[in-house]
């Protein structure tokens, strides 16, 4: 890797798949082989147009290539949205923490997850389900908008459903015709025993309104803080806790982060904004 | 300490010059600002009493510079050695700062340190210090305590020039036949001059002292309404920002050109709107008064806690420069006042 922490790895978009109406996972192979940990994220340049920050949602066990799961949402992402296959594209990092996955184990883990927040939760849960027997159960509580908006839907819908060992219930805000499910914020789906709270630990992704009222009933549940998982989404732009745009508080989300226990930052303002 | 005597500027700046590219304050109108020192074009070499209106990160960290070259890297043209004449305490002390951040050991900035290593540091003492001056009220001083190479102190009948570095050592040894031993009364002279200019900033400043340890009353300032009220004065022109020698946020921008393409790295503000923002719309500091807030918690509470000192020198350049006329002294004074009434009622409560 270069020594200079702003140059980008060439790589290239191999294929496109759509999710949703407004979320498309990119499949991208660097030019060299490319290490993470699940939960860290990567800079993606879009050549001459500019970078954003998304963390990987395939397993880090895959090196050769990498998926990631983009919503259409602001000026690089609705560009990346307008790419084709063999569109060149630039890769720095891997940057931050992940999940302390070691520290799960022999543990429930409990994730809760919304929206495009699946896409860094698909990372995680693909390293969990790879060594199952470590946890005690992986817990899934996952909601989208309406059925349509879920992504990831052969495999949410199909055979995650069936791992021995993962409990998945899935929730929307608004049904159509062909949902028998539970309508209702992914919220409405979670239960105090659900898993047992003393030996688990929660993980929670999502829309930032759905991340607070997650964490708020996973306290009234009796979560301790540091048991409680937040995957952060501030302005990381540099990579290396320098720019200072994604600072809260103390931390900058791109360096300690973007993995945070409530613990870490319940005392700042405006976390949630 | 080594050190020897010079009874005119001229000689010693041109020494340093037939060596390195040297940068020396120049007067215009009251401020002092860098220019390129030449010897052959009778450039007056002059002393500057007083910090430059310009800061040392600019020789450190460009207002914009050239980050990466992609997709086919281009090593960075070679950065030569260089000097810088007439820094301040507060200056060297900003460049303490900025080591913290740019020269961490896992996250080095490249171009940062390649320009730091090669950067010659001749510092001088502070004959006046300025009305928005307060590095005293940060532990500075109006003369150079560490971090140079060589540091100049004007007396009346010329210099004396000390080296503070191994660097700094080897220059005096080599242009030995320049310098002769330091007078008695230089030696006199220069520490009555350093005790009138500390003497004048404990003046300027006693009305700023404050009640308890500065992260302290930054800290209990989380709910105080002091900077909603200065954001009321805030025109967002951003220049405390900029004019700052430890502020060192900065934006990366993508630019296409013919055949290639490249990161630039350029400055940046956290008095800018939108600078938190993300591409969704949501925003921690939307509100003005909560980046003013940001701010002082960046510089006296987040920046001790991680690198265990202030990320404020004293050097008042943002006092100067606010359009608004925010003084971050004042400010300060303020909180600390608030502490205290809040510390008073407190007490009455339980009593």
């Amino acid at each position: 890797m270069s020594q200079n922490p702003y140059q980008p790895i060439n790589g290239e978009i191999a294929d496109i798949i759509d999710e949703s109406p407004t979320i498309k996972t990119f499949v991208v192979v660097p030019e060299e082989k490319f290490r993470f940990e699940t939960g860290q994220f990567v800079e993606l340049t879009l050549p001459g147009e500019g970078e954003a920050p998304f963390t990987p949602s395939s397993s880090p066990a895959e090196t050769e290539k990498m998926e990631i799961t983009i919503m259409k949402v602001g000026r690089v992402t609705a560009l990346l949205h307008e790419c084709k296959k063999g569109q060149k594209v630039g890769i720095r990092g891997p940057f931050g923490n992940g999940y302390p996955i070691d520290d799960f184990r022999g543990k429930e883990v409990y994730i809760v997850g919304g929206g495009v927040g699946l896409a860094p939760i698909r990372s995680l849960f693909l390293t969990l389900v790879d060594r199952i027997k470590d946890f005690k159960s992986v817990v899934c509580r996952f909601g989208a908008r309406t059925p349509d908006d879920f992504i990831y839907k052969n495999t949410l819908f199909g055979s995650w459903q069936k791992i021995a060992g993962v409990n998945m219930k899935l929730t929307v805000d608004e049904a159509n015709d062909n949902w028998d499910g539970n309508v209702g914020v992914v919220t409405t789906i979670l239960a105090a025993d659900d898993v047992e709270i003393k030996n688990a630990v929660a993980v929670v992704c999502g829309p930032p309104i759905m991340m607070k009222f997650a964490t708020l009933n996973l306290l009234d549940f009796g979560f301790a803080a540091k048991n409680i998982y937040l995957s952060m989404e501030k302005n990381m732009s540099c990579g290396i806790g320098k720019c200072g745009h994604c600072m809260i508080g103390k931390y900058y989300v791109c360096k300690d982060g973007p993995v945070f226990t409530y613990e870490q930052i319940k005392d700042y303002p405006d976390i949630w904004d | 300490m080594e050190a020897v005597f010079i009874s005119k500027l001229k000689p010693f700046l041109d020494a340093v010059a037939e060596q390195m590219e040297l940068y020396v304050p120049k007067k215009v109108e009251q401020h002092y600002i860098y220019s390129r020192y030449d010897p052959s074009a009778d450039m007056p070499a002059e002393f500057n009493n007083i910090r430059t209106c310009t800061t040392v990160k600019e020789f450190l960290f460009p207002m914009c510079e050239l980050a990466a070259v992609y997709p086919a890297p281009v090593e960075p043209k070679d950065i030569k050695p260089f000097a810088v004449f007439g820094l301040k305490d507060c200056d060297l002390r900003s460049i303490e700062i900025l080591d913290k951040v740019f020269a961490e050991e896992e996250f080095k900035d490249t171009f940062y340190v390649t320009r730091r290593e090669n950067m010659f540091i001749i510092s001088s003492d502070c004959f006046e210090p300025g009305e928005s001056c307060f590095c005293n009220l940060f532990g500075g001083q109006p003369f150079a305590q560490s971090g140079f190479d060589l540091n100049v102190s004007q007396v009346r009948v010329g210099f004396i020039i000390e080296a503070g570095s191994d660097k700094g050592k080897d220059f005096i040894e080599k242009h030995s036949r320049l310098f002769t031993g330091v007078p008695e009364a230089a030696l006199a002279e220069q520490g009555e001059n350093r005790a009138r200019a500390q003497k004048q900033l404990e003046q300027n400043n006693a009305e700023y002292q404050l009640d308890a340890p500065i992260k302290e009353v930054v800290e209990n300032s989380q709910g105080s309404d002091v900077f909603d009220i200065e954001a009321k004065d805030c025109v967002e022109c951003q220049g405390c920002t900029r004019i700052c020698p430890t502020c060192h946020c900065f934006y990366l921008y993508d630019t296409r050109q013919k055949d290639y393409f490249t990161k630039m790295k350029m400055w940046d503000s956290c008095m800018r709107q939108a600078y938190a923002e993300v591409a969704g719309g949501a925003n921690p500091h939307k509100i003005l008064g909560d980046r003013i807030k940001h701010r002082f918690m960046h510089k006296f509470v987040y920046f001790l806690d991680r690198y265990g000192i202030d990320m404020c020198v004293g050097c008042g350049r943002c006092v100067q420069t606010c359009a608004g006329g925010m003084d971050i002294r004042a400010v300060l004074k303020k909180l600390s006042e608030e502490v205290k009434g809040k510390g008073k009622r407190q007490a009455k409560v339980a009593k």
